[in-house]
C-alpha cells in the first residue's frame, strides 16, 4: 500500500476555511477573558460551526454528512488545536461515529444533539469536560469508550481545573465501558491531531516571537541556541504531524491501526508538550507569567494529551503487548 | 492526501521483488580493501544487466528513469530482499552522476555516465579539507592553470573509499582574489595521476573507509573543468541535497528490522519485560513510524516539486538522530555481553557506525541552521548571510 501525504485541492479548501474561520472566530486570545471559558464561545458560534460541516466531515451523506474520511476529519482536529479550541466541537466530531441509531447520528452531525468528552478516572468516576448543557457524554477510558446519554452519568460538580479555561467537573460514571472500537480508535487520533494542532501552533508563536525580540543588539532568533530549539520543534512537529496522517489516511486499509494510532498519538503527545515547553522557555520572562498565551498551550497539551489514555495503554497497543 | 492503488505500480513492485528474488548476492560482503570494491562493482554490473541500474537517472542516460514512487517502492524492495548497500559506488550514483547530468558538457557525460551504470568505475568525493568542513567555502586547495591543464596543490580530507576509487569529484580553489564562492571549480580527478597520495583514517568503529588526499603538482586537462572555471560553486549546490530521503530508506528499514529485534530480545530476557526497558522500546518504535511517514511525506512534496526544499534536512535530522539512539540503545541493552564484538549480531559496530549520520555530509548543526533559516525564516547565520553576497 502507498500514501500521498499532499493535500489534495479539496482537502486544502477544507483545511484553509475551517482554520481561516476559527482563527477569525475564536482566536486564541479569547481565552484572555473569563466569559469565553468553558466552551462558551463555541456555543455561541455553534450554528456557524455546525453550518461549516465541521461535525459531518467523516458521517456519511444519508447522515447530512459530507461523506469524507478520517484524514479531512483529522484537518480538522488540527485546526482546533492550532486555536485551543473546547474539547467540545473535537467531541462533536467523534461522536456520530459511535451513534448506533441513525436519527441521534444525523442530530450529532448537525449539531442539534450537543456531545461533550468525560475523562474516565477509576473507581466509578470521571471529569465532564466543558460539559455545559450537552445532552451526550462520549466516555472515555484507556479500555475503551462510549456514548451515553448525560442523564446516565451523575450530577456535576464542579473542580478547580489545572487548565483554566477548560470546565471540570466531576461525575460519577459507569464502570463497566465497553472494549475497543473502531470509532474509538477514530477518536485518540482526532485527539493526537488536535496535538499536532497544538505543536504547530506554539512553534510558530515561537518562531515569530524569535524574530522580532532584540537582545544584544539582533533579534534573539539570530542565536543558534534560540535557532536550534526552533529547528527542533519544527521537527517534532513535522514528525508527529506525518505520523498522524499517515496514520489517518491508511485508516481501515490493512494497517496495524492500532499499533499506528498509538505511535501517531505518543508522538504528538510529545511535540505538543515538549514544544509547549520550548516556546515557554523561548518567551523568557513573559513566557512565565499569565499574561502571554504560551502557559495556555501547555495546560491544554496536557489536559488533552490524558484524555482517555494513559502511557502504558498506549505503550501496550504499540508493541501489540495483549490488550 | 489519499491511498494510492495502481495496478501499475503493483506490477512494478512485483517485478522488483522478483528481479532481487533472484539476483541479490548471498555470499557475505567484504567489509573493506579491493574486496569490497569488487563485490560493489559486480553487483553494480549485474543490477546494468537486469535493466536496474541508475533507477533515478533520466533514460537518455542510461537510466532507469523511474518515477519518485518507482524510486521508493524499489529501495523499498531492495532493503526487503537484503540487498547490499551502493556504498563504494554510492558518490558515484548518487552525486557524480547526477552531478554531470545536470552540469556536465556532452563529452564529459559521455565519458562517465556509461561507466557508472556498468560499475567499470566508481567515484569518491574531494570536498571537505581540514580547514574547511561545515564552512565548505572556505576552501583552500589550490589549482593554477598552466596551458590546457590545471595544478593542483592542497589537501582534502573524509574523502570516503579514497583509494579505491578510479574518479575523484574535487573542488578547487581556482582564484583566491574572487570572493569565496566565486573562485571555486568543479573538477574531475583521475586518482590515478601522479602526485597524489591517499592516507587512509581509521574510524572509531574500526573500519577504514576514508582518508585523507594530498595533491602535489597534481595535472588534471582543462577539459575536466564541469561548469564553468570559478564556477563551481554553483555546480556543487545544484546536487548538494537533491536528495528526498530515499536514499537512506534502505538504512530506514534496517532500523525499523532492528527495533523489532530488540523488541523481541527484550522479551525473551530472563524475567520477562522490564517496564523501564518497554517504555524506551516503545518511544524508539514510534519514532522509526515517524521516519518511515516523513520520508512518505517527502515523497508525496518530490511528486509535486522540481527542485527539491529545506524539508529534506527534517528526514536526514531525525534518521540520524534516531539511528544512534536506537543503537546506542541495544548495546547498552545488551549489557556485558556487548564488551565482546562478533556477537550474533555486531551491534557494537552499527553503534559506533551511527555516529556518521550526524556529522557527514552536512553535520545536525548546519541541518538546524538550514531549518530554522530556510524553512522558518529566522535570521541568517554566517554561512547563509556569506552566501547572499
Amino acid at each position: 500500500m502507498m500514501i500521498d501525504l499532499a493535500l489534495s485541492d479539496d482537502q486544502r479548501m477544507i483545511e484553509d476555511g475551517v482554520r481561516d474561520f476559527l482563527q477569525d472566530r475564536l482566536p486564541v486570545e479569547r481565552l484572555r477573558e473569563a466569559k469565553n471559558h468553558g466552551g462558551a464561545a463555541e456555543r455561541t458560534l455553534w450554528q456557524e460551526l455546525s453550518g461549516l460541516g465541521l461535525f459531518g466531515l467523516g458521517s456519511a451523506e444519508q447522515d447530512g454528512g459530507l461523506g469524507l474520511g478520517l484524514a479531512e476529519e483529522a484537518l480538522a482536529a488540527r485546526a482546533l488545536g492550532l486555536v485551543l479550541g473546547s474539547p467540545i466541537a473535537l467531541a462533536q466530531l467523534a461522536a456520530p461515529h459511535f451513534a448506533t441509531d441513525a436519527a441521534l447520528r444525523a442530530a450529532l452531525v448537525a449539531g442539534t444533539a450537543r456531545a461533550a468528552f468525560a475523562n474516565y478516572l477509576g473507581d466509578g468516576l470521571a471529569h465532564l469536560i466543558d460539559g455545559g448543557d450537552a445532552q451526550h457524554v462520549l466516555l472515555l477510558s484507556p479500555e475503551g469508550a462510549m456514548l451515553l446519554p448525560r442523564s446516565a452519568l451523575g450530577e456535576a460538580q464542579v473542580a478547580a481545573g489545572m487548565d483554566e479555561t477548560v470546565t471540570l467537573a466531576r461525575v460519577s460514571a459507569p464502570t463497566d465501558l465497553t472494549s475497543r472500537c473502531t470509532a474509538a480508535d477514530r477518536t485518540s487520533l482526532l485527539i493526537s491531531a488536535y496535538l499536532t494542532g497544538i505543536a504547530q501552533a506554539v512553534t510558530t508563536m515561537a518562531v515569530d516571537y524569535a524574530k522580532t525580540r532584540e537582545q544584544f543588539g539582533q533579534p534573539i532568533g539570530a542565536f543558534q541556541a534560540i535557532k536550534h530549539q526552533c529547528a527542533d520543534m519544527a521537527s517534532r512537529a513535522a514528525a508527529a504531524e506525518a505520523q498522524c496522517f499517515y496514520t489517518a489516511v491508511g485508516f481501515g486499509n490493512g494497517l496495524d491501526d492500532a499499533s499506528e494510532i498509538a505511535a501517531a498519538r505518543m508522538l504528538a503527545t510529545r511535540a505538543a508538550i515538549d514544544n509547549a515547553k520550548s516556546n515557554i522557555q523561548i518567551h523568557g520572562g513573559m513566557g512565565f507569567t499569565a499574561e502571554c498565551d504560551a502557559h495556555l498551550f501547555l495546560k491544554r497539551a496536557h489536559l488533552m494529551t490524558l484524555l482517555g489514555t494513559s502511557r502504558a495503554a498506549e505503550r501496550q497497543r504499540l508493541l501489540g503487548l495483549g490488550a | 492526501m489519499h491511498l494510492i492503488s495502481s495496478p501499475e505500480l503493483e506490477q512494478f513492485r512485483a517485478q522488483c521483488r522478483d528481479w532481487l528474488a533472484g539476483n541479490v548476492p548471498r555470499g557475505l560482503r567484504p567489509l573493506e580493501g579491493a574486496a569490497l570494491r569488487d563485490y560493489d562493482l559486480a553487483w553494480q554490473r549485474c543490477q546494468y544487466d537486469g535493466g536496474w541500474a541508475g533507477i533515478s537517472w533520466p533514460k537518455e542516460y542510461g537510466g532507469r528513469g523511474a518515477s519518485v514512487l518507482e524510486q521508493l517502492i524499489w529501495h523499498e524492495e531492495y532493503a526487503r530482499a537484503g540487498a547490499p548497500p551502493s556504498a563504494s559506488m554510492f558518490v558515484a550514483l548518487s552525486h557524480a552522476g547526477p552531478t554531470l547530468i545536470v552540469s556536465g558538457s556532452e563529452a564529459q557525460k559521455q565519458r562517465h555516465l556509461p561507466t557508472i551504470l556498468r560499475g567499470e568505475e566508481n567515484w569518491c568525493q574531494g570536498f571537505s579539507e581540514p580547514g574547511a568542513g561545515s564552512d565548505l567555502a572556505s576552501l583552500k586547495c589550490r589549482a593554477t592553470i598552466d596551458g590546457d591543464h590545471l595544478v593542483v596543490n592542497g589537501t582534502k580530507i573524509w574523502t570516503t573509499y579514497a583509494e579505491l576509487a578510479v574518479w575523484q569529484e574535487l573542488l578547487v580553489r581556482t582564484d583566491p582574489d574572487l570572493p569565496r564562492h566565486k573562485g571555486i571549480s568543479w573538477v574531475i580527478c583521475d586518482m590515478r595521476s601522479p602526485g597524489i597520495e591517499v592516507r587512509p583514517i581509521k574510524a572509531m568503529s574500526g573500519l577504514t573507509h576514508f582518508a585523507q588526499c594530498f595533491y602535489d603538482d597534481v595535472r588534471i586537462p582543462l577539459t575536466n573543468v564541469v561548469g564553468e572555471i570559478n564556477g563551481g560553486w554553483k555546480v556543487a549546490m545544484t546536487t548538494l541535497g537533491f536528495e528526498r530521503g530515499t536514499g537512506t530508506i534502505a538504512h530506514q528499514i534496517e532500523l525499523a528490522k532492528g527495533v523489532e529485534r530488540l523488541i523481541a530480545m527484550a522479551r525473551a530476557m530472563p524475567g520477562g519485560c522490564d517496564e523501564a526497558i518497554m517504555a524506551d522500546l516503545a518511544v524508539l518504535k514510534s519514532e522509526v513510524m515517524a521516519l518511515r511517514s516523513l520520508t512518505v511525506s517527502s515523497v508525496s512534496r518530490g511528486m509535486r516539486e522540481v527542485v527539491p526544499g529545506p524539508e529534506g534536512n527534517v528526514v536526514a535530522l531525525y534518521f540520524s538522530e534516531l539511528s544512534r539512539r536506537v543503537n546506542g540503545f541495544a548495546f547498552e541493552l545488551l549489557g556485558a555481553s556487548a564488551l565482546e564484538r562478533d556477537g550474533v549480531h555486531d551491534w557494537s559496530l552499527h553503534y559506533f557506525e551511527s555516529f556518521k549520520w550526524g556529522i557527514g555530509g552536512g553535520t545536525n548543526e548546519i541541518r538546524r541552521n538550514a531549518i530554522a533559516e530556510r524553512m522558518l525564516g529566522l535570521p541568517k547565520g554566517p554561512s547563509a548571510r556569506d552566501m547572499a553576497r
